[in-house]
């Protein structure tokens, strides 16, 4: 019999979904529905803005950016 | 189908049916429903059966479609039957142990027909007044005022509130409301504050601007007391009305006379004052419910920009070094480039700055996407750019994209994971969600795919198992 689940398809490249898959299981699977493959992610509708805001502190931490010469 | 329409589209399909049947009775609300709301097909299927004097059985239906194309005929039939269904045009009359058969909505067939033939005794599509007014009222005047009120709203959106643009124009206490409780702006600290939708909102054709901000007004219409079909249908009226033209308010409703000042503050009408007896709609209103420009794009109404001066033709000139270039004294065009570009200088006519990956990935970080700011470069640009092919050099388009990349890693969509079919329904129902262009992943290996929208997909496996009960 077919289902259908709610929720947010994530596509991201595999580094990130590691990254991703971290955080879930940090915070007690609060997050991910279902581990559908190595670039691919179903979440929970509500979590979504929760998740990007963690990812976004995660990469600060780990990514410097490459600094602007920001001549005029 | 252009973008406003649809969004008016869905606003419509989501109203109860007894609002609906009740707007249907309206010559001009149904006419401008069939011209502009429904797909071609749907079109085509309303006027066949316009005229028919009993139900239509599903299985004629059938037999429109070429067999050879069946496939394809089959999408766009279900694609048209499910929104004259959702719209409570076309209802399924199933008598028992009798086929399937359709029938139009009767008020619906009979405002139709009558606005077709002209037929009837209403003034759904106004009542003009022919004698002459003391003071003429020009188009180029209704064109102007429409824009300066607009404008208006714009430029108090981007955030500069409290300083009027040029004079006294100032938008009213209840268009502030308005703005707030749709969600376009926000309060903080005491100032107005611009939020992700306003952004979205605002780099939007006039005419989708117009359509957003006039649903949030019907979506608000109850609570004011108004009656909710009273404003839809006087705003389809609206649409078919003639430029230029004065028309009378004694044959409005009480809702109507109230909306007759608000839709004054957003410049859709032309009122000289409150208690005149005659409105003019301005081309904001003309063009409600038609694919020509309304009177601020650009892009889309060359020789209304024309006539309407240098202002309104493009004038962002943008080089491969990112360095941009504006020729224009409108604050509001000036507020709009500030959001994500670098400003340095203003001249009495020009304003130059930058654009560099922070101003970008501001923007980026207010909700605007690297779409939207290259679409509204792309429309604005100067006529000096507009003669090369591609018109933005091909180096800044693709970094804006790729600053855009780096913000956000991950792609997100919303919608619905499907599990759990046999391989044949999987392989079906995936090429038809596939074909429908809502499939956004799929795995052969575990037999489940991810589509964003459900609605056709959910009636499509119903009436698949259906029929596999009946063989």
């Amino acid at each position: 019999m077919p289902r259908a689940t709610k929720g947010v398809l994530i596509q991201a490249d595999a580094s990130i979904k590691a990254i991703l898959v971290k955080i879930d299981s940090e915070q007690h699977n609060a997050f991910i529905i279902e581990d559908l493959d190595d670039e691919t992610l179903v979440v929970k509708e509500g979590k979504l803005a929760e998740l990007q805001q963690r990812l976004k502190d995660k990469l600060k931490d780990t990514i410097k950016e490459a600094e602007d010469s920001g001549s005029d | 189908m252009s973008v406003s329409t649809s969004q008016a589209l869905e606003y419509l399909q989501g109203l109860p049916g007894m609002t609906q049947a009740k707007l249907y009775t309206q010559p001009s609300a149904a006419l401008a429903i069939f011209r502009r709301m429904l797909p071609h097909l749907a079109k085509t299927i309303v006027m066949a059966m316009l005229y028919m004097p009993k139900p239509f059985p599903a299985t004629d239906l059938d037999l429109w479609l070429r067999p050879d194309a069946r496939r394809y005929a089959t999408m766009h039939r279900d694609l048209a039957m499910s929104v004259l269904e959702s719209l409570h045009i076309i209802t399924t009359a199933q008598e028992k142990q009798g086929p399937k058969a359709y029938s139009l909505s009767k008020d619906f067939a009979k405002s139709l027909k009558n606005a077709l033939t002209g037929g009837g005794n209403h003034s759904s599509f106004g009542v003009p007044i022919n004698d002459h007014d003391r003071q003429e009222v020009s188009i180029a005047f209704l064109d102007d005022y429409a824009r300066t009120q607009w404008e208006t709203i714009l430029y108090y959106m981007v955030g500069s509130a409290g300083t009027a643009i040029a004079g006294n124009h100032s938008i009213s206490s209840g268009t502030k409301t308005l703005l707030s409780i749709g969600g376009f702006v926000e309060m903080k600290l005491n100032r107005t504050v611009i939020t992700q939708t306003g952004f979205t909102f605002l780099l939007q054709e006039v005419n989708a601007q117009v359509w957003s901000l006039l649903i949030v007004y019907l979506e608000n219409a109850p609570t004011l007391n108004m009656d909710e079909v009273d404003v839809l249908s006087f705003l389809f009226m609206l649409g078919s009305l003639e430029l230029g033209q004065a028309y009378s308010t004694a044959n409005l409703t009480a809702t109507q006379q109230h909306m007759l000042d608000d839709l004054n503050d957003f410049g859709i009408i032309y009122r000289k004052n409150v208690q005149s007896s005659r409105f003019y709609p301005t081309r904001l209103a003309t063009t409600l419910t038609s694919d020509a420009g309304a009177l601020m794009s650009e892009s889309s109404s060359f020789q209304n920009a024309l006539r309407s001066g240098s202002e309104s033709k493009g004038y962002i000139i943008i080089e491969t070094n990112y360095r941009l270039y504006a020729y224009t004294t409108s604050l509001l065009q000036i507020a709009v480039l500030n959001l994500f570009t670098r400003l340095s200088t203003r001249f009495p006519n020009l304003v130059s700055g930058k654009l560099t990956k922070e101003s970008i990935q501001r923007a980026i970080s207010y909700g605007i996407t690297s779409d939207q700011i290259i679409s509204y470069l792309t429309t604005h640009a100067h006529p000096q750019m507009q003669k090369t092919v591609p018109i933005l050099p091909p180096t800044v388009v693709d970094q804006i994209r790729l600053w855009q990349i780096e913000g956000d890693r991950m792609r997100a969509t919303p919608g619905f994971l499907m599990q759990g079919f046999d391989l044949n329904a999987y392989t079906d129902v995936s090429n038809y969600a596939e074909a429908l262009g809502v499939l956004v992943w799929k795995s052969d290996a575990k037999r489940s795919f991810f589509v964003s929208k459900i609605d056709q997909i959910s009636a499509y496996i119903k009436g698949s198992q259906k029929g596999k009960k009946g063989e």
